[in-house]
């Protein structure tokens, strides 16, 4: 098994790091939680790129049915055909009008790739757990043809879900889980420094600093995370006042970046 | 040892299936586990299905794979006194992780102390080898943040022992009481409190559109009948300091969900309810009669949020009100089942947690009357579903 380097743009934390092997030893699909912004779509990425597998993401939405995520039969472009015969389609077989979704994508790609099936807890339990049997069994059914697409070769599956209510529980049964902890400061600058290498030290530790400030202000309902973060540093950087030294210890520029809500903002602009 | 640890878990109650032992064990024949910080993080990635009992895992790490256990005196007081020792030493970090960071004095800290130990106590019925882990635990709660960060970064990679004595997951646990960065999830949990009607009513322009794709082949959508949204009537205890910080957070989850309801009624006491309440928070101006109240109708839901913890005088005794603004002589108690009889659709919300219900007598008197759910995710949706029921 090829081992998962650390270098491209994510910081793997150790743990996360364990979990990420261990789910591919036993083939389960490894099922992400953590506060929004803290990199679960991101670890997907960084997967990909350094298993150099392909990356195929399936975003779940609430209206979403698990056969658009398998295939879809193309109807209107079959009946479009069959009136005006012009395509080098034959109408007959209607296998030619179908079309692979995301997971069908990925069981029938020659590679290994990674599948990473973003914030699951949009879609109701019945998707869930009907994807699940999908995932479980590396096969499903096509009806219209009557076939049967297996998995050629089992794709590293992520699974990341938002919401701090709990899956059911034979979805819970079939995954691994991880809860991707906030970082710790320490962690939070070497996050910074893979995004910005040469940012001046100083800027980091302010930045740093007052961001963990931010978080603990009592009463903002939306903290920031990660991404806002990053956001707030790259933002700092196009302003010549900011972006060296320790400006921010007179003044906090964008703090817009930061909160997003109108009543943390204020709550951050009135702090001091 | 292995078996016990996995027996430990399902005994105090987190949901480890055999399923997930069985792949816990092939994980370790595939030989990805190669130390007991690789055990410890991947048993809980395969047994742990929710970050909620995290902290529970890791206080049973600890106390399973001992190596924690302090030395210790007998005595329950003698042992306490050795870990405040232990703790105060290392005061200025602590107070800092503490939660709004305020200075505590000594003596506040000593309390504050004594309450976690009890904690740990009456979940675990004080055994030798749970203290000892106990004794570390609240020190490890003190290192993490209430953000759940951790304070103290360190630049070594600490062992699987210590990460589990830090107690990261605090903050997740289920009994966590709601705070204001729990509205968002708090909201949706409400959100049960609409009413849906029977699938009962054709909705032509699905069933045009259904029938179309369906070839022609009639297909009827159904859509629900429309049900009026709920009256809801907020009774919150805003007097004593033990209500303050709860307060804020139940004020501003009703004011969101505000647009759900048709009509929402706040109303304030003190401790407990005698004849009437107060519209307005400083309970001065605004009474209402619990006989005007009984006016919003018997569908209205009634959400009581307080700690329920008085003198059980001020519940039994007629005249036993501390506010003389409450003309009633009849004891509290009585005045909560009239008004419960008068609300078939009732709760109360309760900031203390319920695993400390049982020490405050007052406590139990009033669950008696009203169905009491602790003021956190989980209460709440409990709370949610019981306010839907026939």
């Amino acid at each position: 098994m090829k081992t998962i380097d650390q270098s491209t743009q994510y910081v793997l934390d150790p743990e996360l790091a364990k979990m990420v092997e261990v789910s591919m030893a036993l083939e389960m699909p490894l099922l992400l939680k953590g506060e929004p912004g803290t990199g679960k779509t991101m670890l997907a990425h960084a997967l990909s790129r350094s298993l150099e597998m392909p990356l195929l993401v399936l975003n779940v939405k609430s209206s979403m049915k698990l056969v658009e995520a398998l295939y879809q039969y193309d109807t209107l472009t079959r009946l479009n055909d069959s009136r005006f015969g012009d395509s080098s389609r034959d109408v007959s077989r209607i296998e030619e009008y179908i079309r692979m979704g995301k997971i069908g994508q990925a069981f029938t790609s020659d590679t290994r790739v990674v599948l990473l099936i973003d914030e699951i807890d949009k879609a109701d339990t019945d998707f869930q757990d009907d994807m699940l049997d999908v995932l479980d069994q590396m096969q499903f059914d096509i009806m219209e043809i009557d076939k049967t697409i297996k998995a050629i070769k089992r794709p590293v599956i992520i699974i990341t879900s938002n919401s701090k209510k709990d899956l059911s529980d034979p979805f819970l049964g079939r995954c691994n889980f991880h809860h991707i902890a906030f970082p710790d400061p320490e962690m939070m600058t070497r996050i910074v420094k893979v995004h910005f290498p040469d940012l001046d030290r100083k800027l980091m530790d302010q930045a740093v600093e007052q961001f963990y400030r931010l978080r603990t202000l009592p009463g903002v309902e939306k903290k920031p995370a990660t991404r806002e973060l990053i956001n707030w540093v790259r933002a700092l950087l196009t302003d010549p006042g900011f972006s060296r030294g320790e400006a921010l210890k007179k003044e906090l520029p964008f703090l817009g970046v930061l909160f997003k809500r109108s009543e943390d903002l204020f709550l951050a602009q009135t702090d001091r | 040892m292995f078996l016990e640890f996995f027996r430990a878990l399902k005994e105090e109650g987190i949901p480890v299936s055999l399923k997930a032992l069985l792949s816990l064990e092939k994980a370790l024949e595939a030989g990805t586990v190669a130390s007991l910080d690789d055990f410890y993080v991947v048993a809980r990635g395969i047994l742990i299905k929710s970050e909620r009992y995290f902290d529970l895992y890791d206080r049973l790490f600890g106390a399973h794979f001992k190596a924690l256990a302090v030395d210790l005196p007998r005595s329950v007081e003698a042992r306490m006194e050795k870990l405040l020792e232990q703790w105060l030493s290392e005061r200025s970090r602590m107070a800092g992780a503490l939660p709004d960071g305020t200075e505590l004095t000594p003596e506040e800290l000593e309390e504050y102390f004594a309450a976690r130990l009890q904690d740990q106590k009456e979940r675990h019925d004080g055994g030798t080898r749970w203290i000892g882990t106990g004794g570390a635990s609240p020190v490890g709660w003190g290192g993490s943040h209430p953000t759940g960060m951790r304070v103290m970064g360190r630049s070594t990679r600490l062992s699987a022992l210590k990460v589990a004595a830090q107690r990261r997951y605090y903050d997740y646990r289920e009994h966590r009481r709601l705070d204001p960065s729990q509205l968002g999830e708090a909201l949706n949990r409400l959100r049960l409190l609409t009413p849906t009607g029977p699938r009962n009513r054709v909705d032509v322009e699905a069933t045009i559109g259904a029938t179309m794709k369906n070839g022609g082949e009639i297909e009827i959508v159904y859509s629900r009948e429309l049900r009026d949204r709920l009256r809801v009537v907020l009774l919150i205890d805003n007097g004593g300091v033990s209500m303050d910080p709860h307060v804020g957070v139940v004020k501003a989850l009703f004011d969101h969900a505000r647009g759900q309801f048709k009509e929402l009624k706040v109303g304030y006491f003190h401790n407990t309810i005698y004849d009437r309440v107060w519209l307005h928070p400083r309970r001065t101006s605004g009474a209402v009669t619990l006989e005007e109240l009984a006016k919003e109708g018997r569908e209205t839901r009634l959400i009581i949020v307080g700690d329920a913890s008085l003198s059980p005088y001020e519940l039994l005794y007629p005249d036993g009100r501390i506010q003389w603004g409450d003309r009633s002589s009849a004891p509290g108690i009585m005045e909560l089942r009239r008004l419960r009889n008068q609300f078939p659709h009732a709760v109360w919300l309760n900031p203390v947690g319920d695993h400390l219900w049982r020490y405050t007598q007052t406590i139990g008197m009033i669950a008696a009357v009203f169905p009491m759910f602790e003021l956190s995710l989980a209460g709440l949706e409990k709370a949610a579903a019981k306010l839907m029921e026939r």
